[in-house]
């Protein structure tokens, strides 16, 4: 099934992928919480020994993209961990806002952590919310981040737009996600990797392989560049584009409210 | 036009940025003199390349690399590899900025502020030794070290000398600089002759031609 395909199904059936299971949309936000739940302290350790800490250039670009200034707010949503966060905070100033916002509460509380010893604080607002149903009024956000999010949640569409609703006009999106590599050679070896290497990664440090092939599944499941694109544009944004970075392992896709 | 991949660029800033930083945060002499340019950005494209990317400084104490920008920045400099590489040997920065085929866009005054508050930065390399190997160990090394920068200045200073006097005197393979600067002038003097000759010659046949026609 090509990615719009499955695009379509997940819009038109009463069922979601949870990897490459097909299960209940109800079911699938406690089951995306189990695996959080279960990586949340090692989650960053995970994130470094499986992309040889290449994620930390993956958010760099990504927080280049965002043109975050003094006095600006900006809502990183699924931010976990909470590592854009603390760039942000610094970047806006104490006249401009953070709110690191996710589903699940055991990555908030490392991510509240781990801000109180970096020292980043004061201009940091922790929130436990569904990125389907932001909790916050029409309008209020100079920027919204949603880095390695979107494809844990359930209805990618709804999200979209509950993001669009919270954006300032002018504002901008910005969606860092694991994406399909643009070399269908490479896609073989990051195949390899993803399903034989990475799951035995999980479990040796997480002792959790379940939840590490849930990822690598999951990844394959997201959406393309061209389709998550299409999705944006569907959604009501305007001058949507993307850039793909490691080959296309990862993309950050870039759009803005009108 | 070559796609880079951002991610490539990013490592290679970040990695920058950090040595930046870690010799900013060891020349505290230069803080002030730093903090005075905070909020100044400049652009640097290199043509060969195809890679742009920019300067923010940030505060006193840090400075950040980027490589996208949306703000306009005080001064842009666009030039190739060479260009870059040869005003960065240079004795005489200025020249070469005015005599390469570097462009500048904006306000030079920032870009000259910069080069000079770097020209002048004092980095304490003591500071890091010490911390890491004790007062007695680390002074010893750092003075060792400074011995060493000393002598391979002074080195580097009399083979240039050496090397001068050798292409001038000995082998009489260059001209000295007077007669080079004289040249030059002669050439320029010339240039200037031609120039004016050529506007006369097109003025009388423009005269020539406006009297065939009244006839």
């Amino acid at each position: 099934m090509s990615d719009d395909a499955a695009h379509n199904a997940d819009r038109n059936d009463n069922t979601t992928d949870f990897g490459f299971t097909r299960v209940d949309p109800a079911a699938k936000a406690g089951m995306v919480r189990g695996v959080f739940d279960s990586v949340a302290s090692r989650y960053d350790l995970m994130n470094d020994l499986m992309s040889g800490g290449v994620h930390r250039l993956w958010k760099r670009f990504t927080i280049e993209l965002s043109a975050a200034r003094p006095g600006q707010t900006i809502l990183d949503i699924a931010g976990g961990t909470g590592d854009l966060a603390a760039r942000f905070s610094r970047l806006v100033g104490p006249d401009g806002q953070v709110i690191l916002a996710d589903i699940n509460a055991a990555m908030l509380e490392v991510g509240r952590d781990r801000l109180i010893d970096k020292g980043a604080a004061g201009n940091i607002e922790v929130v436990q919310a569904d990125a389907q149903a932001l909790p916050f009024e029409d309008n209020s956000v100079d920027c919204i981040t949603i880095a390695f999010g979107l494809r844990n949640v359930t209805d990618k569409d709804m999200a979209l737009r509950s993001m669009l609703r919270v954006l300032r006009p002018g504002g901008r999106l910005l969606v860092l996600e694991f994406s399909t590599p643009t070399s269908p050679l490479f896609g073989k070896v990051y195949d390899q990797y993803s399903f034989q290497i990475l799951p035995a990664i999980g479990r040796l440090i997480a002792q959790d392989t379940d939840s590490y092939r849930y990822l690598a599944e999951s990844i394959r499941k997201h959406p393309d560049q061209d389709t998550l694109l299409e999705m944006m544009e569907d959604a009501g944004f305007v001058e949507c584009r993307y850039h793909n970075m490691t080959g296309g392992i990862v993309a950050v896709h870039q759009g803005f409210k009108a | 036009m070559t796609q880079h991949d951002p991610a490539l660029l990013s490592a290679a800033l970040a990695g920058a940025e950090r040595a930046l930083n870690q010799a900013i945060a060891m020349a505290p002499t230069s803080h002030s003199e730093l903090n005075a340019l905070a909020g100044t950005l400049l652009g640097i494209e290199i043509t060969t390349l195809e890679l742009t990317w920019y300067i923010e400084m940030v505060t006193g104490t840090e400075v950040r690399l980027i490589s996208h920008c949306e703000n306009a920045p005080d001064a842009f400099v666009r030039g190739t590899l060479e260009d870059f590489a040869a005003l960065a040997t240079s004795d005489d920065p200025a020249a070469t900025l005015i005599n390469s085929g570097i462009e500048l866009e904006g306000s030079s005054a920032s870009l000259i502020a910069l080069q000079q508050v770097i020209s002048r930065m004092d980095i304490d390399w003591e500071a890091p030794l010490v911390e890491v190997l004790g007062d007695v160990v680390g002074h010893q090394i750092a003075e060792g070290l400074r011995r060493f920068f000393r002598w391979s200045e002074g080195a580097q200073a009399s083979l240039k000398r050496q090397a001068s006097e050798y292409l001038l005197e000995e082998g009489r393979l260059t001209p000295p600089k007077p007669e080079l600067e004289h040249f030059y002038d002669a050439v320029q003097s010339v240039a200037m002759r031609v120039e004016r000759a050529q506007n006369q010659v097109e003025k009388l046949l423009a005269k020539a031609a406006s009297r065939r026609t009244s006839q």
